[in-house]
């Protein structure tokens, strides 16, 4: 079973520490964030630097990176038996099993489908092309991977489209998510029967708030409360504006955010309202970027860094070419794996010869910020100064990450949605032909055999004048 | 033919930075067993080096490539000479501050890849002219140069530059000129090595298949007195037979109490018989780049995991494989599947990562296990069982062959 214990008597739409206890599992205090996965992984972080260089103990996965064989091929997840009160997805994905694991239908962010969902099924993006998944298999799989949360779909709008949405769309949404959520719930009771009162822990559903106005799905929160609560153990937010919907009878379940904030301000935001658990994908975002995050919370106090009239990045811009001989850490102070063994002269020089290396320490560091920022979070919420600082963080750093100066690692097709004919290549081209290079040596002036090695050196090979 | 050269003045004697400790030889065949201490730490012989090209071990961190047991990687002079470059390669201090990396370095001179880019260079006497890949400008890679960058990076071992030129050409008289110009190269390159209290120069035997090129080449390099002494040249698309021989002839004309460097060999029953053949130090690129296509080395040969057949396939690439890869999660190791590596092999970088581990943990454990034989005077044994293992069927011809010269028949 999932326990959620909030400290002291919350208020509505203000920041909350909390406790998520789950039997077996490390336990997570919120406001945190759940670990976000690619096919199983966090992106670029092997297990073992998983357990030893970063604090990452609980998972948000989505089904659909699993499951892309057909019928009447069996996707290898359900090979895997249920064993033990182990998730065969974490055994799969070779997880320990005291990671926490959130199980969803879609990856996070998810790619846009160029189909709609139906009644009765999802539309979902694998690595082999999209396709749609009957609701009936989802809730099938989660019996069967029996991870410790699993999501209830949700008649997802694209965000873009949310504010447009006809009435007759966002009934079609409270009807369909409602009539999901049913058949969710049926699913868990009837594993709870099966298992009897064996101790295991049961499966825990988390149920969408609409990212719509609160009149306009107030159909659909009356059945949540009327009709299924009690059975619900977690609420999922797709927008900051619902954290003002949620019914007052719900307002002690955890909150999982599926918001998106693009940076940590909108993430401050969402916190100082009452979100609990967010996945963010920002951060692996200025990871491929090469972006090594650099921000604290609380914030230094101002008038170190001159008088406040300029605001300070939340990011280092790794690539830039002043990191080619700054033997500092990436960020000052910072006890991370990637900070204490190497330093910024390393990781430009990776990007710049497009080493994977690169993205790997960078994003050990990048979760390590994370990791300090909500301990930071936490004990300012505790320390009731958490408005204050949360104001000296925006007069501080600057609202927006750094644009992103150049590429990052290999895009792949699970990753994103084609527009169509005449886009440009995601991944430039590694190599060119060496032909067209053999023609212009044999038209180079020779040099003179009386040339200065000491002169060569300077910019020889290692450097290449570009004026 | 070219012209005999005059005969030159002897470079000034070499210091040494390193110790040979031979600690066994086979009853039977060349092998030996070693310790060679260098300035980063003992490495114990045979030795296979997994190559770092640019300061970085493709995506694995140094702290887990230490986790497999190395003591000694390559980096590439030529690449890091482009990129990080000289100028800051000085203000850092080096390569091992660079990368982090606390074992051993060994640096090639960038000479290989005048083969590898050949159609784009041009060697003359003053050194190898070749074009930028990079945007095409015109540069000048000399003996001196070479030394200069490796003095730079600071790695344990470095390399002459020699004139390099596939094995396979058929014009006798370019080989000649190609092994004689590397005799007077390493010269320019003792002298111009300003390190040598830290760093070990290694020259370079060249000669291609041509048995009495190399003799005569071998001669003059041991004149030199260098700390250590790699047979260069080879790995260049030659016949397996022609290598071995070129091998065996070498090691017959080599001090002893040198450490022998095959350079660009790395597949497992190469280092196998090399080793038969009394050569033990070897690199090679095969096994990280393997890796990342998705292929694990195992002792019947590789695993092709993008392979539709492992997708269900819930035990580890082998089971008795001790890398961090393959080890349990009870025996502290992190337990992937074939199935789960089959499922991000080509898609998530970690797919390639942990391959990588795995095979170059396989490549050290086999040096270790051979080292092991031969310090029990059973290295004929283990060639055995390592050939029947990998060809069930019989061993190809060329090992057969090689063996059986150094007193080994395989079946």
């Amino acid at each position: 079973m999932l326990t959620f214990t909030l400290a002291g008597a919350s208020q509505r739409l203000a920041p909350r520490l909390g406790t998520l206890i789950a039997k077996g599992r490390t336990p997570i205090q919120t406001p945190h964030y759940i670990g976000n996965t690619s096919r199983g992984v966090i992106p670029h972080i092997t297990h073992d630097n998983q357990r030893k260089h970063t604090a990452i103990r609980s998972l948000y996965m989505g089904l659909e990176d699993f499951i892309e064989k057909l019928p009447p091929r069996k996707p290898p997840i359900y090979d895997i038996p249920y064993e033990n009160d182990i998730s065969p997805l974490k055994v799969f994905a070779s997880h320990p099993p005291s990671t926490l694991l959130i199980l969803s239908p879609r990856r996070f962010p998810p790619v846009e489908t160029p189909t709609a969902n139906t009644n009765t099924t999802l539309s979902i993006c694998t690595s082999v092309g999209f396709r749609s998944l009957p609701i009936s298999q989802y809730i099938d799989a989660t019996a069967k991977l029996h991870p410790d949360i699993v999501i209830s779909p949700c008649d997802f709008v694209p965000p873009a489209a949310k504010q447009n949405a006809s009435v007759k769309r966002v009934e079609k949404m409270s009807d369909r998510t409602a009539v999901w959520l049913r058949d969710m719930l049926a699913m868990k009771k009837e594993v709870r029967e099966e298992q009897g009162s064996g101790g295991n822990n049961g499966i825990s559903v988390f149920a969408p708030i609409l990212p719509v106005e609160g009149e306009r799905q107030r159909y659909y929160l009356d059945q949540l409360v009327e009709d299924f609560k009690g059975e619900v153990s977690g609420l999922v937010l797709y927008d900051c504006g619902s954290l003002g919907e949620i019914p007052e009878s719900l307002e002690e379940l955890p909150r999982l955010m599926l918001s998106d904030p693009a940076n940590p301000r909108e993430l401050l935001q969402q916190i100082s309202l009452g979100a609990d658990m967010f996945v963010l994908p920002f951060v692996s975002l200025a990871t491929d970027a090469g972006i090594a995050l650099g921000f604290v919370f609380p914030p230094p106090l101002l008038g170190k860094d001159g008088n406040g009239s300029t605001r300070v990045p939340l990011g280092l811009d790794t690539w830039n070419e002043e990191n080619a001989t700054d033997v500092g850490s990436l960020q000052e102070g910072c006890q991370c794996y990637a900070c204490v063994k190497h330093h910024k002269a390393y990781l430009h020089h990776l990007l710049s010869a497009k080493e994977m290396l690169a993205w790997v320490l960078i994003q050990i560091h990048n979760h390590y910020v994370m990791d300090q920022f909500f301990a930071g979070v936490r004990s300012s919420i505790a320390n009731g100064t958490f408005e204050e600082d949360r104001q000296a963080f925006e007069r501080y750093y600057e609202a927006e990450m750094s644009e992103k100066t150049n590429q990052g690692p290999r895009v792949r097709g699970y990753q994103f949605k084609s527009k169509g004919g005449g886009e440009p290549k995601k991944n430039p081209k590694g190599y060119n032909k060496l032909d067209d290079m053999a023609e212009s040596l044999a038209e180079a002036p020779v040099p003179s055999p009386s040339v200065d090695a000491g002169d060569l050196e300077e910019h020889g090979l290692g450097q290449v004048s570009k004026s | 033919m070219a012209a005999e050269q005059p005969p030159h003045q002897m470079p000034r004697p070499m210091l040494s930075a390193l110790r040979f400790d031979l600690l066994a030889k086979c009853s039977t065949t060349k092998a030996r067993a070693a310790i060679l201490h260098l300035p980063h730490g003992p490495v114990p012989l045979p030795i296979f080096m997994p190559v770092a090209t640019q300061a970085s071990l493709k995506g694995i961190t140094p702290e887990q490539l230490a986790d497999q047991n190395c003591k000694l990687c390559l980096n590439n002079t030529y690449h890091l000479g482009l990129k990080p470059g000289q100028a800051v390669l000085d203000k850092i201090g080096g390569a091992h501050k660079l990368q982090g990396w606390e074992g051993n370095i060994l640096t090639d001179s960038g000479g290989f890849q005048m083969v590898s880019l050949l159609k784009l260079a041009k060697v003359t006497e003053e050194g190898v002219r070749f074009l930028s890949p990079h945007d095409g400008t015109p540069m000048l890679l000399t003996p001196e140069h070479s030394i200069s960058l490796q003095n730079s990076i600071g790695s344990d071992i470095i390399m002459q530059l020699d004139d390099v030129i596939a094995t396979t050409s058929p014009d006798d008289e370019r080989m000649t000129e190609a092994m004689r110009r590397s005799v007077r190269w390493l010269d320019r390159c003792i002298e111009a090595h300003k390190k040598p209290e830290s760093q070990n120069l290694f020259c370079i035997i060249q000669g291609g298949l041509n048995l009495k090129l190399r003799r005569e080449c071998c001669g003059e390099m041991v004149k030199r007195d260098t700390p250590g002494i790699a047979i260069g040249g080879l790995s260049g698309g030659e016949e397996k037979d022609a290598y071995c021989k070129v091998v065996n002839e070498c090691t017959g004309l080599l001090p002893e109490r040198k450490p022998r460097y095959v350079m660009g060999v790395g597949y497992p029953e190469d280092l196998v018989v090399s080793i038969a053949l009394g050569a033990d130090m070897f690199d090679c690129v095969w096994p990280t780049r393997t890796a990342r296509f998705g292929n694990a080395i195992v002792p019947s040969g590789t695993l092709n995991l993008r392979n539709a057949v492992y997708a269900n396939d819930f035990t580890s690439i082998d089971k008795d494989c001790k890398c961090t890869t393959c080890r349990s999660q009870s025996e502290g190791g992190l337990g992937i599947t074939r199935a789960y590596l089959h499922h991000i092999v080509a898609k998530e970088t970690v797919g390639a990562h942990l391959l990588t581990m795995h095979n170059v943990f396989y490549q050290l454990d086999l040096m270790r296990r051979a080292r092991e034989a031969i310090l029990e005077d059973r290295y004929p044994d283990f060639v055995k069982e390592f050939f029947e293992r990998l060809y069930p069927g019989g061993a190809p011809e060329w090992a057969k062959e090689a063996l059986g010269s150094v007193g080994v028949v395989v079946p």
